[in-house]
């Protein structure tokens, strides 16, 4: 079902916490709401799940507006963090309470437990109790019992944050694949860009209670909207250097880096540069030193530090043998080199 | 620090003061079980003959024409039965109220409930001796379970709160999405998580009852059936019948409920008493 | 439903006890302490009787000679009125017999009549009894007899020839039911014993708390946290008993241990230390038994209170100043100590309130002697109100002297709602609808 936020405003007290925000989830899509904490991700989860009382806006489900319509009147399922199973109930029982609070009948909600059961994979477990699961089973019971129902709507808050990174990426594509399977529109809450860039079809990145901007996430990555966008994305991290913009293009300690193109004559701007696209052998070469070195296994990063100022980040193969303190005149691959004004907007 | 078994020298000097201040107490202790079962010279203090003749009141009326003790237990055991029962149950609804469901004036009777959890209660029996006349529930067990209920219930409420404070929000936003309404969230999901907290509440509370002097003292003094505390107070405070052992007898009787109720329950009561604070 | 109504539906269990048994209360101390209620007022309305008490009364406030000798007088009277009733009862030719003997005479008592109408020796009045109501037949007196409305006793008044210009007086006197004072402040303000009172009360909560919740509390706390975990169980059961023993069996423990034949006596006699009642024996003897008992219970909850503050003091800080080298003693006194600011504070709180209004254990024990020496103020209004020897109970008097605790007890529990972060305590629900 397409779900669409129209204007959708939230206010506690007085502070007006997400004003007037548009999104659009299409039938069948998988949208990650990525942003830090206190972003209003979780508000504008809790709005559409009917928890949170809508100030302003419409909320459609399809062509219904849902917005002054109650928690229990939408059919949302919610997969939470912690998962809230309920601790007195057998996996069956859990499973089947959506059901049960329905009026379904035993035979009914025996069948439709055991189907959801199978999808997620955990028909040998329904008669334990939460208490005996893992975290990861407990993981696939909530997802169950959020689905058997047959939602509108999944909507998943932050839900790999309490598992260990190695059961994190199992139920990463575990939550990917029923949701292909199931073919239901899903909203996934994270501030984990791997989460988000690995598990939906688009993320929205948010940012002080509003969308700053959508997008696949290739094409989040490859073309950021602005220098928030471009610093939240990407691991490790993109660096941000000073330069100005004249006839040419040059660093703010002094540096060429060739011509400036269509940012001449703009002045003051920053440039980030990912680590991938800065190396030996990639354009212009600097003068820097080494004054970091992060051993990954596979790949190393570096960090260096330029000789006219400002602070580069490197991904090289392992086995480089640079090391901290030596000289290098590594360089910029400026096609790749993203352009921001001072305030942050992408030229 | 409890890192330990056994204590070491320099436990000592701690021990054998607190053994010093606990003394009195150890002897009171001591002699309370003792001389229900031993004859002691008068003026003396070391027992010389053993007996079950303080007993004797397990058979028989407790004093010339009284009441038989098992009577008196008896409407004990209702009032503080009864009272453990509407105060936990009052408490539960009223609690959750308080602390999960949005409604106006919430803060207003949160407020209220803290100033009655610490205002004393007591001052207010001359007003309620009163009012129970002109309701005309005066000496009658049912205006002393009232009474008890709501001078109990700030305290109730207050604990039942905090145990509902602990019980996961996600879980009743999980029921309200899987289409429960608030009542049957209540029923179906939150009320099983506060069930330890429900035992603690009925256990205080009945220990409370049960131990409750001047409430039936003052409120139903002659007609309505008896409690032992009022009783038992009665017959220690008559000169005429100075027998300490038969006393101590009686009120061993009276008290081993509540030693039974504490060995078992000790962990959930040290904690409610605690937690709770209720002087 | 909606959660605001399942809300309301909740809680009005709560709130009816709550006005019944707390609002209504608190306002009605205040009601009854303006008023003269007692046992002999009764605490509804009451009726008019005029007594020879009244007539006293009267007599002070200067009524009319003639009037009183009038209402004094004004006995028994055959009149038209009464042979009528006569007739009624006992069929005319009696009447007629008695119009023709006795009518238009006075007779001062009942018992005069009786003799008058003996002396008709006629059959319909052969029995004492049936004199007996006959004579009652002719009362005109209006003392001694009980009217339900002030006109009634008006009513009364006129038939017995008193002036309607001379009844008001009569009438308010007459009235034996409860009126609207201010006297019971008048009262308080001057009765020596208020001040006593007082001074016991003050002398009770200070000593109690600083001594016993607080000191004796910590130090049990404090010294059962080092010591190793069987051995503190067992200090902390010996000390947690009292708080929760029946007040009647722990108070009877403490008389045996204190009585002239119990246990302290005899421990000590033979040491040549005379046999006295340890709990009676004097004031100071009675202050220290009710400071003792009381004290106790307090150290057992302020034991618990503090115990639990120290047992959250993360484990860590302990071990680090042990690695820094600190003594035991400076570990309590500068990292325990300073922790326990606010559990000390709250224990104080809260157990000023309790122990104000408290007064079960005193009761129980030396119940507030020898004399009045250990009569706390909260007792001074139980008593007064209801419990005293004399058998007449001041309800108004007594709630006068609650008042006084109501009002304190009211200001410190809203004092005591700093003490909670209630900002915390008010944090908005989280389903919203």
């Amino acid at each position: 079902m397409r779900l669409v936020l129209d204007g959708f405003t939230k206010r506690f007290g007085d502070t007006t916490v997400i004003d007037a925000l548009d999104l659009t989830v299409e039938d069948g899509e998988m949208i990650a709401l990525l942003g830090p904490s206190g972003c209003g991700k979780s508000t504008t989860l809790f709005a559409i799940a009917g928890l949170h009382r809508v100030d302003g806006g419409r909320i459609l489900f399809g062509e219904r507006d849902v917005a002054q319509v109650s928690a229990q009147e939408r059919n949302v399922g919610i997969v939470f963090q912690n998962y809230a199973l309920y601790p007195h109930m057998t996996v069956a029982q859990n499973i089947a309470f959506p059901l049960r609070v329905r009026g379904a009948s035993v035979a009914d909600m025996d069948r439709k437990v055991r189907e959801i059961a199978g999808l997620v994979q955990i028909g040998e477990l329904l008669e334990r109790k939460p208490a005996q699961l893992s975290g990861g089973q407990q993981q696939r019971v909530a997802l169950a019992r959020a689905l058997v129902r047959k939602p509108d709507v999944l909507l998943l808050d932050e839900p790999l944050a309490n598992l260990d990174a190695k059961l994190r990426m199992e139920m990463r594509s575990e939550i990917r694949r029923v949701q292909l399977e199931t073919g239901i529109t899903a909203i996934l809450v994270t501030h984990d860009q791997v989460e988000a860039m690995s598990m939906c079809d688009r993320i929205a990145l948010m940012k002080a209670g509003g969308i700053v901007q959508i997008a696949e996430p290739a094409e989040m990555y490859d073309n950021p909207a602005d220098r928030y966008v471009a610093g939240f994305l990407g691991n490790p991290p993109i660096a941000f250097l000073d330069a100005v913009s004249d006839d040419i293009l040059r660093l703010a300690g002094g540096a060429a880096l060739g011509a400036a193109g269509t940012l001449q004559g703009l002045g003051p701007i920053a440039l980030g540069v990912r680590p991938e696209h800065y190396g030996p052998g990639k354009g212009v070469p600097l003068d820097g030193t080494v004054i970091m070195l992060e051993t990954h296994g596979r790949e190393d990063l570096f960090e260096v530090e330029l000789a006219g100022g400002g602070r580069l980040r490197a991904i090289l193969p392992a086995g480089s043998g640079v090391r901290p303190g030596t000289t290098v005149d590594w360089g910029i691959d400026m096609t790749r080199v993203f352009a921001f004004s001072p305030e942050g907007r992408r030229l | 620090m409890q890192e330990q078994r056994a204590p070491n020298a320099r436990h000592w000097p701690l021990i054998a003061g607190l053994v010093a201040l606990s003394a009195p107490l150890v002897v009171m202790y001591l002699y309370q079980v003792i001389d229900t079962v031993t004859t002691t010279p008068p003026g003396s203090i070391i027992p010389d003959g053993v007996t079950l003749g303080h007993w004797r009141f397990l058979a028989g009326p407790l004093s010339e024409g009284g009441p038989s003790v098992w009577s008196l237990a008896g409407n004990t055991l209702v009032f503080a039965t009864c009272t453990a029962l509407v105060v936990t149950s009052v408490s539960v609804t009223a609690a959750y109220a308080l602390s999960r469901l949005n409604m106006p004036g919430r803060g207003f009777f949160l407020g209220g409930l803290i100033v009655l959890h610490a205002f004393p209660t007591i001052t207010l029996i001359v007003a309620v001796f009163l009012i129970l006349q002109y309701m005309g529930l005066y000496d009658t067990l049912t205006g002393v379970i009232l009474v008890k209920v709501a001078f109990e219930l700030p305290f109730g409420i207050w604990i039942m709160k905090g145990f509902y404070d602990s019980v996961p929000w996600e879980i009743e936003m999980a029921g309200v999405t899987d289409g429960a309404d608030r009542f049957t969230v209540w029923r179906l999901l939150v009320l099983p998580q506060v069930q330890p907290g429900l035992a603690a509440l009925l256990i205080f509370s009945f220990l409370s009852g049960w131990s409750e002097f001047i409430l039936p003292l003052v409120l139903a003094p002659a007609n309505a059936p008896q409690v032992l505390a009022t009783y038992l107070a009665g017959i220690i405070a008559d000169d005429r019948f100075a027998d300490f052992s038969l006393f101590k007898a009686v009120s061993i009787f009276y008290a081993l409920p509540v030693l039974a109720i504490y060995m078992i329950f000790q962990k959930k009561l040290m904690n409610i008493y605690g937690g709770g604070t209720k002087g | 439903m909606r959660q605001d109504r399942i809300g309301f539906l909740f809680l009005t269990p709560a709130l009816i006890a709550v006005v019944l048994f707390y609002l209504l209360p608190v306002v009605m101390t205040a009601v009854f302490a303006f008023t003269n209620m007692s046992t002999s007022t009764g605490i509804r309305g009451g009726d008019y009787m005029l007594t020879e008490g009244s007539l006293r009364d009267l007599r002070e406030q200067g009524l009319n000679e003639a009037t009183l000798s009038h209402l004094a007088d004004a006995g028994y009277v055959v009149d038209a009125e009464g042979l009528a009733a006569l007739a009624e009862a006992f069929g005319a030719p009696l009447a007629e017999r008695v119009e023709a003997a006795l009518g238009g005479q006075s007779f001062a008592t009942g018992r005069d009549l009786e003799r008058a109408l003996r002396d008709l020796r006629a059959p319909e009045i052969r029995m004492t009894r049936d004199r007996k109501r006959a004579a009652d037949l002719f009362q005109r007196s209006v003392l001694n007899i009980r009217h339900d409305t002030a006109a009634a006793l008006a009513a009364d008044l006129s038939a017995a020839g008193i002036p309607q210009s001379e009844q008001d007086p009569i009438v308010e006197v007459a009235y034996t039911g409860w009126s609207w004072t201010t006297r019971n402040f008048e009262l308080l303000l001057s009765l020596p014993s208020t001040a006593r009172y007082a001074i016991n009360t003050l002398i009770y909560v200070a000593l109690t708390l600083v001594i016993f919740n607080v000191g004796l509390g910590l130090f049990l706390a404090i010294s059962t946290f080092y010591l190793p975990e069987r051995t503190a169980a067992t200090f902390r059961a010996i000390w947690f008993m009292p708080r929760i023993l029946p007040p009647v069996l722990y108070v009877l423990m403490w008389k045996w241990l204190m009585w002239d034949n119990g246990f302290l006596a005899s421990a000590l006699a033979p040491f040549g230390v005379e046999r006295i009642n340890w709990m009676m024996h004097s004031e100071y003897h009675a202050w220290v038994a009710v400071i003792l008992i009381n004290g106790v219970v307090g150290a057992s909850f302020g034991m618990i209170i503090f115990a639990s503050a120290i047992k959250a003091i993360p484990q860590t800080m302990l071990l680090a100043s042990e690695v820094d080298g600190a003594t035991r003693w400076q570990q309590v006194r500068f990292i325990i100590l300073p922790q326990m600011r606010w559990p000390i504070l709250f224990v104080t709180a809260y157990q000023t309130l309790s122990l104000l209004a408290s007064f079960e254990y005193i009761l129980l024990s030396t119940g507030g002697g020898p004399g009045s020496a250990t009569e706390v103020w909260a007792m001074a209004a139980f008593r007064t109100a209801l419990n005293n020897y004399g058998g007449n109970l001041q309800y108004g008097m007594g709630a006068t002297f609650a008042l006084v605790l109501v009002i304190i007890g009211t200001a410190l529990s809203l004092l005591y709602l700093r003490f909670f972060n209630f900002q915390a305590l008010l944090a908005k629900p989280r389903i919203e609808r």
